[in-house]
Order: structure tokens, then sequence, then C-alpha cells
């Protein structure tokens, strides 16, 4: 079957191809039906990164966060018109003499396998009419889901995948650093999934932290923040300014406590490790989901308090009838500031 | 119940290529209605597949079928002389299973191009109107010629539309367009729509794409071969 796919070629440039989609053994043919675009995508549109990475993936589609319908499964595991969320991490199947002995690990899983790959970074993502994907990687979502909300199953598997990063006891005061889409989410996940715990979020915005269903919260700088003895904090910033928001974080931070870092900075960043070595500090890294986590979001989005939470980050919805308008959808999340996404309606 | 009728009668005279019909031609090793089959088949919304194919192609076309498990396919319907006829075969061919309501979707089948939203747009249109065109707004000029010399007319353009396909339409509707223009004698039309204004019924446009064009002619196989960029779609 043929199939429209909007691929990146070169920095804010896209170009339409036309795929003959087939559907392989263990694979289901999916209409993509709603998408969001993250930092990463924006990264890769306007080509963020530097010259020889970026000549290695273009011609890319991008998009990793994404639900769909089904139209084809020859393996009778869904029905058609059932709607999935896909997961972009794909594992090679049967890895022999793999040194890596990761995917075994709870804390991490096969997600963090040097052989996986995942879509719109190493491999083709979900900017496109239809997409043949592997069974395993797709999760049923339920009718009483709305599938707008339910595009941002992939950032809430991502936050249960940080909060199984480093065993939490639940009763702890956990800070949050960022006051972006990753950090609300965490701090609902985490409000969710750890009731006893209580929540400091840290940021530059008021306006956005007042949105955060967190205990109390601080403009970045604020020292009042030491006396509320944080002892596992969750960096959620990125990009330069994740050097700021860790040097906070270990200054604050309770003697013995643990950092987990989430956000990507494309150059190096500075951080104090003379303090992390006084305060015996432990650091953690998570960004990457997994099925199960995946899973786990559904779950969580059946919760109608939790959906409702979640849907505050819907900004309006983009309609992608053609490649104009894929270009407007990623100009306007390129100037969005506020707390949120735009979802993209795809009807290519 | 929404039906697609595929047109596959053609034997694609202006094509240069003898052995076969244009509709059967390979690209990148599978035919081109095999392409249109399967969009159709992949449509949740579409129920069911009848094909209109030439007579001494239809071991040909079960063979496809079998082989790209194409399985949606209910009905294989003797083309016809004429593309009028060949349409009508296939609305007898389906009068027994047929309610009035239901809707038909006419595709040629060397539209391969056609996409998941034209298909859509056409059923939820014909369901509301009874029956719709798929066009594309006209972006050239177009004149109008009788003696082939000299122009006679020059049409206002924001007036024209390339008429495509899917022609949909309610069957009752259909059928008694069809039914109207074999009593009036009108046997040779080249499109459906004329048939449904000769009996005094409006046809609603549905937009199509210019990526839906007909493959006719050597140049538009040229075209296809282009737009497909196989083996872009790797999986681990």
């Amino acid at each position: 079957m043929l199939g429209k796919s909007y691929k990146i070629v070169e920095p804010r440039r896209f170009d339409l191809y036309i795929d003959d989609i087939i559907c392989n053994e263990g694979e289901a043919v999916v209409r993509i039906e709603y998408a969001s675009i993250c930092k990463a995508d924006l990264r890769y549109y306007l080509g963020a990164r530097d010259k020889r990475t970026l000549g290695f993936k273009y011609p890319m589609n991008l998009l990793h966060e994404a639900v769909g319908t089904i139209v084809l499964d020859k393996t009778q595991t869904f029905n058609i018109r059932d709607k999935v969320v896909l997961v972009p991490n794909i594992v090679p199947k049967g890895l022999k003499n793999c040194l890596s002995c990761i995917c075994n690990i709870k804390e991490l899983g096969e997600n963090y396998c040097p052989h996986s790959k995942f879509a719109s970074s190493n491999y083709n993502g979900f900017s496109r009419e239809y997409v043949n994907y592997p069974i395993k990687n797709l999760v049923p979502i339920p009718e009483n889901i709305d599938l707008q909300v339910a595009t941002f199953s992939e950032l809430i598997s991502v936050a249960i995948s940080i909060c199984r990063r480093f065993n939490l006891k639940g009763n702890e005061t956990i800070g949050i650093w960022g006051d972006g889409v990753l950090g609300y989410i965490l701090c609902v996940v985490i409000r969710y999934m750890y009731s006893n715990a209580k929540v400091v979020v840290v940021g530059k915005h008021e306006s956005k932290l007042k949105q955060f269903p967190a205990h109390t919260y601080y403009i970045s700088g604020d020292k009042r923040m030491i006396k509320e003895n944080i002892s596992v904090a969750y960096e959620c910033v990125g990009g330069k300014a994740s050097s700021f928001a860790i040097n906070e974080i270990v200054d604050c931070i309770l003697a013995g406590g643990s950092i987990i870092l989430t956000g990507v900075a494309e150059e190096k960043v500075e951080i104090n490790t003379r303090k992390i070595l006084e305060k015996g500090l432990s650091l953690y890294g998570a960004t990457r989901s997994k099925i199960s986590d995946f899973k786990k979001a559904v779950i969580l989005l059946q919760n109608d308090n939790f959906r409702r939470d979640i849907s505050k980050l819907l900004l309006n919805e983009i309609q992608i009838r053609n490649i104009v308008d894929f270009y407007d959808a990623f100009e306007s999340e390129l100037s969005n500031k506020a707390l949120g996404r735009y979802i993209l309606k795809f009807n290519v | 119940m929404n039906i697609a009728v595929i047109l596959a009668g053609g034997t694609g005279s202006r094509m240069g290529i003898v052995d076969k019909p244009k509709q059967f031609i390979d690209i990148y090793g599978k035919p081109i209605i095999v392409y249109t089959l399967e969009t159709f088949d992949n449509h949740p919304e579409i129920d069911s597949i009848a094909v209109v194919c030439l007579k001494e192609w239809v071991d040909d076309l079960k063979i496809l079928l079998r082989k790209y498990e194409i399985n949606k396919v209910r009905w294989i319907v003797d083309g016809g002389q004429t593309r009028q006829e060949s349409i009508y075969n296939a609305i007898n061919a389906l009068s027994n299973e047929c309610k009035d309501d239901d809707i038909l979707i006419i595709h040629d089948s060397v539209r391969p191009l056609v996409s998941h939203k034209i298909i859509s747009n056409n059923i939820s249109k014909a369901k509301e109107f009874g029956a719709v065109d798929t066009v594309v707004p006209s972006a050239d000029t177009i004149v109008r010629s009788i003696d082939e010399s000299t122009i006679e007319e020059v049409p206002t353009r924001s007036e024209l539309y390339i008429g495509q396909t899917p022609q949909s339409f309610k069957y009752s509707l259909i059928k008694e367009a069809h039914e109207n223009a074999i009593k009036n004698n009108n046997l040779n039309s080249t499109d459906d729509c004329q048939l449904v204004l000769g009996i005094g019924q409006k046809v609603h446009l549905v937009m199509g794409e210019k990526l839906n064009f007909k493959i006719t002619s050597f140049d538009d196989l040229l075209l296809l071969k282009a737009i497909i960029k196989l083996g872009k779609t790797e999986m681990v």
C-alpha cells in the first residue's frame, strides 16, 4: 500500500516521499492519527547537531510521540480500528554475543541496549500516513481515553521510567527542576504513584510552576529551597541551562542524596564535582522508557483525575493535511512558550 | 455498506505496451492495480470491493488477490465495451446484496495514489448528498477548441476543476442514472456524474489531490515510478 511520508532532508526542509508500506511478519500497519513534536525533533528540524551526525540522520521521518489506528494486522492480535500507542524503541531480536547485558537490569532495561533503535533518532519516526510496525511495540488504548491525551503516553512512559531508575521509598521530599512539559508530567506521575512524597518544583517561570500539582514551588535562585530537605532531585531542564540547574540541586540537596538527570544537553555541561564528592551524592541518568512503561502509562491515563491533569498540557490541535501544514506545525512549536504541546492531527 | 468498485476493464491502448493492460504493469515488482486495491482493502470504512476486469485477465487478477492477500474483493465482474457498460455490469452484479442507501465508491484501478483521506471524504459526502465527484482546481488555463485549430472559448479558470476518481453515489441513485441513460440511448458516457446530472440530481465536489493522477500514458508511468521511492521503510 502506498502512503505519504514527510522526511527531513536538510535543516528546515521536508520532502514528501511516497512509501510502499509492506506488512512483514509480526507487524501491523498503523495509520498515524495524532502526534506531537518533542525537543529532539526540533533539534533535527533546526539542524542543531553537528554536521557529521546530521549527515547520518537525514533523510528521516521525525516524531516519536504518536498514536494511531490499526488498519491491517495479519497476526490478528488487534482488531481493525483499534487505537494504539506506538513505542519508539525497537530492540533487535535474537542478539548473540551482546556484551552489554543490560536488558535484564530492572532500573534500565532493553531500551538502553546499544543495539536498540529509536524512532526519529536512528530510525524513521512517525511523520507519515501509515507505518508498518512490530506488534509487540504497539500498546492498545482503551476506548475511554481520548487520542489527543494519549499522545502524551510516550512522555508519561518516560516519567515512569525516570521513577523506575531510582527506587523511591515514597515518603521523601522530592525536588523537580524544570518547568517544561517533562517536569510537569513527572510531577503528575510522582503525585499519583507516590502519594506520601512531598514534591517541590523549581523553575524559571512562575506562571508555569503555578500549574504544577506540586506541594510547593520555588523560582530558581531562591535560597529558601535549602530548608525543604530534598533528598531526591530530578533534573528536567536540559540544554545549556542544565548546568545551572544541576549545580543548584547539588547546593540544595541533602548529603547522601540522589540526583537523576533527564535533560538532554548537546554540549558538555560544567558541574561542581567537588561538592558532589563532599556531599557523597549519587548521580543517575534516565531518559528511555520501555514497553512496560507505556503499558503503565495507559493504565494511569484511565484514571480520570490523572487524565485531567495531563490534558492541561494540550494546546491547539494543528491539522496536518499537507506538507505546508507540517512546516507550520514545527514553526508553531518552535515559538511555543506556553506549558504544553501542540497536537498534530494527521489527515494527509 | 460501502463498496468500492474498481475499474480494471481498460486495455491501455495509449501506453504502447501490447502484452498486458496498463493496470497490470509492474511498478517495482507490484502491479499498479495491486497498489490501488491495497489502499481500499486496508481502509476501515470499505466493507467490500468489486473489481470490473477484462474477461481474459480474470485469472491473473485472482492470482494477484491471493498473492498479495487482498481480502475484501467479493465480486469480479466482466468488463463491458465501454466504461459506462462496465459500471452498469457492476451495478447489476451487486443488485442482490446492495440496499438503496449503500455507497458505491467507483475508482479507476490506474489511480494508485488515491489517499485514505479522499476515500473517507467520498464516503461521508456521498452519505450526506447522494452523489460526489473528486476534483482538483485547474491550475492551468483551459481553452476550448472545436476545430482543433483555433480557440473557441477561454472559460473562467476559477470555475474549472479537473475530474478525478473516486466518484461515489448512493446505490439507488447511480442505478437510476444508468437506467435512465440506457432508456435515452446515451450509451457511451465517460463519466458517471454526467449520468447523475441527467436525472436532475446535484453532484457535490470532494477535493482530490494532484498526486491522484491517472496512469494513461508512458509519461505517467515514468512519473509514478519516480514518485514511488521503495525501500525507505526499512524495518529491523
